[in-house]
């Protein structure tokens, strides 16, 4: 099973400025599941609603797909710099 | 050399089976004895490519006054999957006008036709995938699997 990302690493370098910082993903996880959770019942009903436009698969999967999504985010890197600016982006 | 690889070799020596057999059986008791053969090692390891790599590296011989881009992207693969998977929460009414411009671009295509299975195959395809460019002031783009 994939696990969420742990944190977010983010680092910003300038001539004038400098600083980094260190999110707490795992903290924003049990607000997402209990919002998840407290969506369901919305979402089932707007997959009802609807279902005759086609659209009811869309929004059933969308939830899934979303939580796959931001699971595979763990381990993506993005580290630009032009010799004056930097940023870096770091899922773990 | 194990019994069963020398067994194999023997019944390819008498003709019972063929070379494309003889490769699929060792490369098969490679994968379940762990012992396997380079070629096999190397497939192996392609499957276990996890991430794609952007890396632009500023040419070395670049003067003073260019700028020096450097770019260092680590994308896993687990997330072009799950990107690749949206396209199934396409609607089937939306999916009339998407083939319809694509048909005037000149792509003859039925987006209904691509199955998840396609995509697995598209993205297992792309670990094949690897770009080495060397400009000038621009200095060097490469894009791999790891």
């Amino acid at each position: 099973m994939m696990r969420p990302p742990l944190f977010l690493r983010l680092r910003f370098c300038g001539r004038r400025y400098r600083f980094g910082l260190w999110l707490p993903l795992f903290l924003i996880w049990p607000l997402f599941l209990v919002g998840a959770l407290l969506l369901l019942p919305l979402v089932l009903l707007a997959a009802l609603i609807l279902l005759p436009f086609g659209w009811s698969l869309t929004v059933l999967m969308f939830g899934p797909l979303l939580l796959q999504l931001l699971c595979a985010l763990r381990g993506l890197q993005v580290d630009v710099s032009d010799g004056k600016e930097q940023v870096y982006i770091s899922f773990r | 050399m194990s019994e069963n690889r020398r067994r194999v070799l023997d019944m390819l020596a008498e003709g019972k089976i063929s070379v494309d057999e003889a490769e699929r059986l060792l490369a098969a008791m490679g994968e379940s004895t762990g012992e396997a053969e380079p070629s096999v090692a190397r497939e192996t390891s392609k499957d276990d490519r996890k991430y794609l790599r952007i890396v632009v590296e500023p040419d070395p011989d670049a003067g003073p006054g260019v700028e020096q881009h450097r770019v260092n992207v680590r994308v896993p693969m687990a997330l072009i999957r799950a990107g690749m998977k949206f396209t199934s929460l396409i609607p089937s009414n939306a999916t009339d006008q998407i083939n319809d411009n694509l048909k005037r671009h000149g792509v003859d295509l039925d987006i209904r036709d691509i199955k998840l299975k396609d995509i697995e195959q598209l993205v297992d395809a792309m670990k094949d995938l690897e770009i080495d460019v060397q400009g000038g002031q621009e200095g060097k783009v490469k894009v791999y699997f790891e």
